[in-house]
């Protein structure tokens, strides 16, 4: 159906917009590894100093996440790349995501992102030198569930939780479900809805609106989260700091962060919300956030089963001019034997972040529905016919 | 040596394998893979929204008969950073688009690739700069 010689030629385009891309910051990655930045692509550069007019360190700017790194680092694979094996990565990546699929199949059916930017290697890279967000545990893999059977090792995880909203990373592999008693905690508590499902008479995921995942209704976004993971296309954000708060501006799907700072207390516990409840503090040049109270609809992929326990505290520190490193740890005890850490850089882009209006323009959905609704007609004149 | 090579290797599937394909929604609940369409025909309009482009593409039958088409691009955020606009591809240009119809029935498609008269492919050419690339200094 398609010509490959074009994609040849799209992932020679790209593989040489990435030789002059790469080259210039991971010169600086190899250096920075074992020093403060800990495998991130910090340079030598001085650290930073910048403050804000009330005296807190200056996160504010716009910056990146965009990463091809997994949640999860799969067995047997070392800690961190060097310098030359992360360029030899990204460009294998690059080209796997100009080439895509194979014409014909399913999984083609969609349009070429490299012919519209939106392939990882387009935007900027941060350059992560580690071959996993996850730093704690060592192997850089979940820990296990509570009461879980032992589970088998994580496949090479893709990003947060599922579904495919948002262009949010696949869920990642490896964890078995919460299940029963023992280990930390009681047990975990009851199932959170995955995905937005929201059941009915029809029970196929693209049968009726309101099973179709909250990524695809344009509801939420990982990137978002928290925890922040990189999402697949439009990788943009904005930090704006006040004396009392701090905004995050998310591109993807437009979500807007905004942390209290020094706020007493979360929110009483039946209060939830898609972002949940953030209170942010200081801690030398650190903005240190604490989420609870989140909303069951955005527990899903890695935090599906999870219980309202769960405890999500982030770390911004700024490195230099360039990068922010981000660090998060997820602590749930009664889903998880032990609390687990990630970490990744953001570095800095150009603004502004775009609008995304996803909502307004999501006419998948009603295309989707009308493809499912005429599907069933068909049936169900097909099986009067038979009768 | 070898055994190094061989969990290098073992190493790169794993994390290549990993890679899903990202995108906004599932495209085949939308889409269908059993009725790939290559339309040849003229830009009449591009509506740069999200979560997703469409393209009205005027499409001339064999017996002359103009019928419009939408067609499914993607998201023009990155694209918006890199300088295009709406007007950078003129009303007129003359466009093939491969891809699948809709299953809903209608005059809809999800355009797989849009390939100009010269045989290139649109906006591949803006790929030599990378949105971001150059911070600027600031302090």
């Amino acid at each position: 159906m398609k010509c490959r010689c074009l994609a040849s030629l799209s992932i020679m385009v790209l593989v040489i917009g990435l030789t002059v891309v790469l080259v210039a910051p991971l010169s600086m990655a190899g250096q920075a590894q074992g020093s403060q930045a800990r495998g991130t692509t910090a340079a030598a550069e001085k650290p930073w100093t910048g403050k804000t007019p009330d005296g807190h360190p200056d996160l504010q700017g716009f910056w990146t996440n965009n990463s091809y790194t997994p949640l999860q680092r799969p067995a047997n694979v070392k800690e961190f790349f060097t310098p030359e094996e992360l360029i030899a990565d990204n460009k294998r990546r690059a080209a796997q995501q100009s080439e895509q699929t194979e014409p014909g199949t399913t999984a083609d059916v969609h349009y070429d992102f490299t012919q519209f930017a939106l392939d990882r290697s387009q935007t900027r890279l941060t350059n992560n030198l580690r071959t996993s967000i996850i730093v704690d545990p060592p192997n850089g893999q979940l820990p296990a569930r509570v009461g879980a059977v032992a589970a088998a090792p994580g496949g090479a995880g893709g990003g947060g939780r599922g579904g495919r909203g948002g262009g949010g990373g696949a869920a990642a592999g490896g964890a078995a479900p919460a299940a029963g008693a023992g280990g930390r905690g009681a047990g975990a508590a009851a199932a959170a809805p995955a995905g937005g499902a929201g059941g009915g008479a029809r029970g196929g995921q693209y049968d009726q609106v309101q099973n179709i995942s909250i990524g695809s209704r344009c509801i939420w976004t990982s990137s978002a989260g928290p925890i922040m993971m990189p999402p697949g296309y439009n990788p943009a954000y904005q930090i704006v700091q006040g004396k009392d708060a701090v905004m995050i501006l998310i591109e993807n799907q437009h979500e807007v962060r905004v942390i209290p700072i020094n706020k007493t207390a979360h929110a009483p516990a039946p209060v939830k919300s898609w972002l949940g409840d953030s209170v942010g503090h200081w801690e030398g040049n650190t903005l240190v956030v604490e989420t609870t109270n989140h909303n069951p609809k955005v527990l899903t992929g890695t935090f599906a089963n999870t219980s309202d326990q769960l405890k999500i505290t982030e770390r911004f520190t700024r490195l230099t001019e360039d990068q922010i490193r981000y660090e998060f740890t997820v602590d749930d005890p009664k889903t998880w034997v032990q609390p687990w850490k990630g970490e990744m850089p953001f570095v800095k882009i150009n603004g502004p972040v775009f609008e995304h209006a996803c909502h307004e323009g999501n006419y998948g959905i009603a295309n989707t529905m009308n493809a499912v609704r005429l599907e069933e007609k068909r049936a169900a004149e097909a099986a009067k016919q038979a009768k | 040596m070898q055994k190094k090579l061989i969990v290098a290797a073992t190493a790169l599937a794993l994390l290549v394998g990993a890679l899903p394909v990202l995108a906004h929604h599932a495209f085949s609940a939308e889409f269908d893979v059993n009725k790939p369409v290559t339309l040849k025909g003229t830009m009449k309009k591009w509506d740069m929204i999200n979560p997703h482009s469409w393209f009205y593409i005027d499409v001339k039958g064999t017996d002359g008969k103009v019928t419009e088409w939408m067609v499914e691009g993607g998201s023009p955020n990155t694209l918006i950073r890199l300088g295009v606009t709406k007007y950078t591809v003129e009303i007129g240009t003359e466009l093939t688009v491969e891809g699948y119809q809709a299953k809903e029935g209608t005059n809809k498609a999800v355009g797989r690739n849009f390939i100009l008269k010269d045989g290139t492919r649109l906006f591949l050419s803006l790929s030599g700069e990378v949105p971001g690339g150059a911070p600027p200094a600031t302090k």
